[in-house]
């Protein structure tokens, strides 16, 4: 039968020193009667010697915080660029500011523009075609069939570069290719951004969620160090994580 | 005005540098509470996130008389939470890759098997029966066992009773104490 000091908790709070002096002192001559509480107690002490060898993690591996901060500057960036006044906290290059003015008022224009747009059935067809896409986005809610469209363009664009992710050898392949997925990856980047924020404005919830894996995979690609052999696996769990591959075919039919 | 309350005011004004600064002073925190919650960098790392993004998003309503930390371990805890049902709902990593991914991010953490001590292979089960406590007395042993927080703050920055958060701690402690029993028994045998 357990002691009724320690179903009431008192131990704990004994152990961690949180009881008035008065409670503290009576469970002091409580203690030293009770074998039941003193094995509760020296138990105690174990559970803190033994997790106190435990590493204590409160950084990311190498305590490097520099992707974790690229990645919060980059989730928070749509939030930013509504507030003029406030700028990335990693340091772009002016040349990305620049760029965010540029998508911001194309978005605002484009409502004029769409019409001949979708006329046009235009797409963008190569990778680096990033300012087609700028032109090319509609932000009315009245064109989510002609969106999809695009967006599926998009994915199959970017089906090239995950697939290829995916499916390379981390054992094999030269440095050369691997930067080519990263080259690729970065010019997809912005492309990708831009319409995640479309279908947000549309409430195209779930296409949104897949543009923001995408983001996130084509994010991680482009900052990670070719020659570190550990990068190219981490994003492929990423991918296989986030059912990326499926979800990119499933939510471009749904539409 | 606290260091904070000015970080916050500034933040909330527009001043990246001032969001920046205050994400630099509480990440550790946040990022540590995470890990014991989550058990491995990559999830730990996505609340962080999570955590960063929803202060960012609150700024403008964070109360100047609150207790920032407080209001920062509620967050935490709810993207936790948030974290652990949307793992359930079906992008749970196969055992093997975790193990895997857990290996992968963190090999200077990782003790080789040469080096582990019976503390250490104690201190290695227990850490697997943190993560499966119910999702509440995690929280709370956490906050309580690494954070070194009382128990009325952890009451207050939860929202919950005191005798709420002396329930869940006893219960988690309960269960470490038999887990630790069990340990001993397994690898006090090997020993």
């Amino acid at each position: 039968m357990t002691c009724q000091r320690q179903r009431s908790g008192d131990l704990e709070l004994y152990f961690y020193d949180e009881l008035s002096p008065a409670t503290r002192a009576e469970l002091d001559d409580h203690v030293v009667a009770c074998a039941d509480c003193r094995t509760a107690l020296s138990e105690l002490h174990a559970i803190r010697t033994a997790l106190a060898s435990r590493p204590d993690v409160s950084a990311p591996p190498a305590g490097d915080w520099s992707q974790f901060m690229s990645r919060l500057d980059s989730a928070i960036a749509p939030q930013r660029s509504e507030s003029p006044r406030v700028v990335s906290f990693v340091a772009p290059p002016r040349r990305r500011y620049a760029e965010y003015l540029a998508m911001a008022a194309l978005l605002a224009l484009v409502t004029f523009s769409v019409a001949v747009a979708f006329r046009a059935r235009h797409v963008p067809s190569a990778p680096g075609a990033a300012s087609a896409v700028h032109h090319s986005v509609p932000a009315t809610t009245k064109d989510n069939a002609a969106f999809a469209a695009m967006t599926e363009k998009h994915f199959e664009r970017s089906k090239l570069v995950v697939l290829g992710l995916a499916t390379k050898d981390p054992e094999g392949g030269s440095p050369v290719d691997w930067a080519y997925e990263r080259e690729l990856a970065t010019s997809l980047l912005d492309d990708t951004r831009l319409y995640r924020l479309a279908a947000e404005d549309r409430g195209l919830d779930s296409l949104a969620g897949v543009m923001k894996d995408l983001e996130l995979v084509l994010l991680q690609t482009s900052l990670t160090d070719d020659k570190d052999p550990a990068t190219l696996p981490q994003i492929q769990r990423l991918i296989k994580r986030r059912d990326l591959i499926e979800k990119m075919d499933v939510v471009t039919t749904g539409l | 005005m606290s260091a904070d309350t000015d970080l916050i005011s500034r933040a909330a004004g527009g001043d990246a540098s001032a969001f920046q600064a205050l994400v630099e002073r509480h990440r550790t925190m946040v990022y540590r509470v995470a890990y014991q919650f989550a058990g491995n960098h990559h999830d730990a790392e996505d609340i962080a996130q999570e955590v960063f993004i929803k202060v960012y998003r609150s700024l403008d309503r964070f109360r100047q008389d609150a207790q920032l930390t407080s209001w920062i371990y509620r967050i935490v805890m709810n993207a936790c939470i948030d974290h652990q049902r949307r793992h359930r709902l079906g992008t749970n990593v196969a055992a093997g890759d975790e193990a895997e991914y857990r290996m992968l991010n963190a090999p200077e953490e990782t003790p080789g098997p040469e080096a582990r001590t019976y503390a250490g292979e104690l201190g290695e089960v227990l850490q697997l029966e943190i993560g499966r406590l119910p999702k509440g007395q995690r929280i709370v042993f956490v906050m309580r066992h690494y954070q070194g927080m009382k128990l009325g703050e952890i009451a207050a920055a939860l929202g919950l009773a005191e005798g709420t958060v002396k329930r869940q701690l006893h219960a988690a402690v309960h269960r470490l104490r038999e887990a630790l029993a069990e340990a001993r028994v397994t690898v006090g045998g090997r020993a």
